[in-house]
């Protein structure tokens, strides 16, 4: 009876944190590695408050934090009762010439490693853009064939970031930002968090979590983020122009686009297919109104059964010894900078379109090429109503906003293609 | 590798990089040119879209509006008042001489629904 208690004593979690610290003390490491677990574990309990409090994009906020609660409880090494194995995907002594060991992840993972399979063979995102291609309009698009260069133009931020983490790199090079981190982290700026996730899982898995939850946080924050830089850069005479209605889009258009944009991007940039092709695949199958019921499903049970999946295993990467390092906090900084520079560049180039159609269009526009659907339009309409509240961008500024989908999901291929073994 | 020797770097992915971009969404563009052009009609004259001009005299130079379309009378009554009220003026000092309709043609109501149901989305 007392052994069996004492044996139990031995596997609880407290004693497992307790003699991970004294450990992690004794052997001289620093601070950080010492409390760790506990640290991670009040971050988690932060983006949880972030969550459901604040309303932080909840739908993958929530998931993800309770994925890094769930993997920052304190185990024994080797304990059958651990649900993820981060050490399985990125250390090199767990795999077979650098490839995933399946084997040993089928007969010794967890819950958590079985689950982010699909995050580290680039199932999830491709899928959630299928999702996102059945809900995605592209008639605004369709109706204003040059609202697609704001979608290209607020790509600036990814690029300008991408060379803002490689000179941080370069000064700071225990941060070990390379080029493949630095992809990583620019691809913030596309303001797309499946983008931002097949990118970082093939280029810097180490970096996943810290990019997942920078990229979701900030696309939560652009109501905050952008109106500012708006009203900087544009005058109250742009920010009230009215724009022309746009022409009705016929459903043979609407058909064909999806089809069309797909052999496009596929004979240019190869390694965007996946996740062009599955959004367009989802938008040909609500446009084509053929096929109700896949449309059905793919926009709810899919989606939503792939979002839980996809916010719990990212979550679950954030182990302290992989998140507590000075490049979460150089990704933080340079996701707020990428996010500024995107609007920035769609701004700009609204203007300039403003000037050459000869104030036909509304430069607020560009600010939603960014590509967090439909958030970037909203602000774009909420601003642009402050200045005269009977005008209606919210039509607009979905044209540039769905480019920006295409526009970031382009951007990662380019990147996947130059650094991708 | 040197700040200078990652600039260096940087600058040809990016400049790569947002040729690319930029290449691909302007061959979309042109294939929606050619949508336009193959697909969309102009819808035939519309019958003297919106015709006149909202002009607002003031004061008004002449005493009395002046005779208007029997069934306009109603209309530009309401008109005139609203105008009155919202300067802050008499009736007497307004002429209206046209009117028509701006922007977005939606009832008033439907205009502060829509934007109501935008705005509680942020």
């Amino acid at each position: 009876m007392s052994d069996a208690f004492s044996s139990f004593l031995g596997s609880t979690g407290i004693s497992a944190l307790i003699s991970g610290m004294t450990e992690a003390a004794a052997s001289g490491k620093n601070i950080l590695e010492i409390v760790g677990t506990p640290i991670m574990i009040i971050i988690a309990c932060v983006l949880l408050y972030l969550a459901i409090v604040k309303k932080f994009e909840p739908l993958l906020l929530l998931p993800i934090a309770f994925g890094v609660l769930l993997t920052n409880m304190p185990m024994f090494k080797g304990s059958g009762a651990i649900l993820m194995h981060t050490e399985f995907f990125t250390d090199p002594q767990y795999m077979i010439d650098g490839h995933l060991d399946i084997q040993r992840i089928f007969a010794e993972g967890g819950l958590l490693d079985l689950l982010y399979l699909g995050v580290k063979l680039g199932i999830y995102p491709p899928l959630i853009f299928l999702g996102i291609g059945i809900m995605t309009d592209f008639g605004p698009l369709i109706a204003n064939p040059k609202s697609i260069l704001l979608g290209a133009a607020a790509q600036f931020g990814v690029f300008i970031t991408f060379l803002g983490a490689l000179a941080l790199g370069a000064l700071v090079p225990s941060i070990g930002f390379g080029v493949e981190e630095a992809a990583s982290t620019g691809i913030i700026g596309g303001a797309d968090g499946p983008t931002a996730i097949y990118v970082t899982k093939t280029l810097a898995p180490a970096l996943l979590p810290a990019i997942a939850i920078a990229a979701y946080s900030y696309m939560a924050l652009i109501p905050v983020i952008q109106p500012p830089i708006m009203k900087a850069l544009t005058t109250k005479e742009e920010r009230s122009i009215v724009m022309e209605q746009l022409r009705p889009v016929s459903k043979t258009e609407k058909i064909l686009f999806p089809i069309i944009v797909t052999i496009v991007v596929a004979l240019i940039v190869p390694d965007a297919v996946a996740l062009v092709g599955m959004l367009m695949l989802g938008n040909l199958i609500k446009e084509s109104g053929v096929a109700d019921r896949l449309a059905k499903t793919a926009q709810n049970g899919l989606m939503n059964t792939i979002t839980i999946f996809l916010g719990l295993t990212v979550g679950a990467t954030a182990k302290a010894d992989t998140f507590l390092t000075p490049a979460t906090l150089g990704i933080v900084l340079l996701g707020l900078i990428a996010f500024c520079f995107s609007t920035a560049g769609g701004l700009l180039l609204g203007k300039i379109m403003c000037k050459l159609t000869g104030g036909k269009v509304n430069p607020l526009i560009g600010s939603a090429g960014v590509s967090a659907v439909p958030m970037a339009a909203r602000v774009s309409q909420q601003v642009g109503q402050k200045e005269n509240p009977s005008n209606f961008l919210l039509m607009h500024a979905m044209g540039p906003n769905v480019a920006g989908v295409i526009g970031s999901a382009v951007a990662a291929g380019v990147f996947l293609s130059m650094f991708a073994h | 590798m040197t700040i200078g020797e990652a600039l260096a770097e940087g600058l040809q992915v990016t400049v790569i990089g947002l040729t690319i971009v930029f290449g691909v969404l302007i061959i979309l563009m042109l294939v929606l040119m050619a949508f336009k052009a193959v697909f969309y009609k102009q819808p035939k004259a519309k019958p003297e879209a919106l015709p006149g001009a909202e002009s607002i005299a003031l004061p008004a130079a002449e005493p009395e509006p002046k005779a208007k379309p029997a069934d306009d009378g109603e209309l530009i009554a309401v008109l005139t008042a609203a105008v009155a009220a919202s300067l802050n003026t008499s009736t007497y000092n307004l002429n209206i001489k046209s009117y028509r309709r701006v922007g977005n043609a939606s009832p008033a109501w439907s205009k502060a629904g829509l934007s109501d149901v935008i705005n509680s989305r942020f």
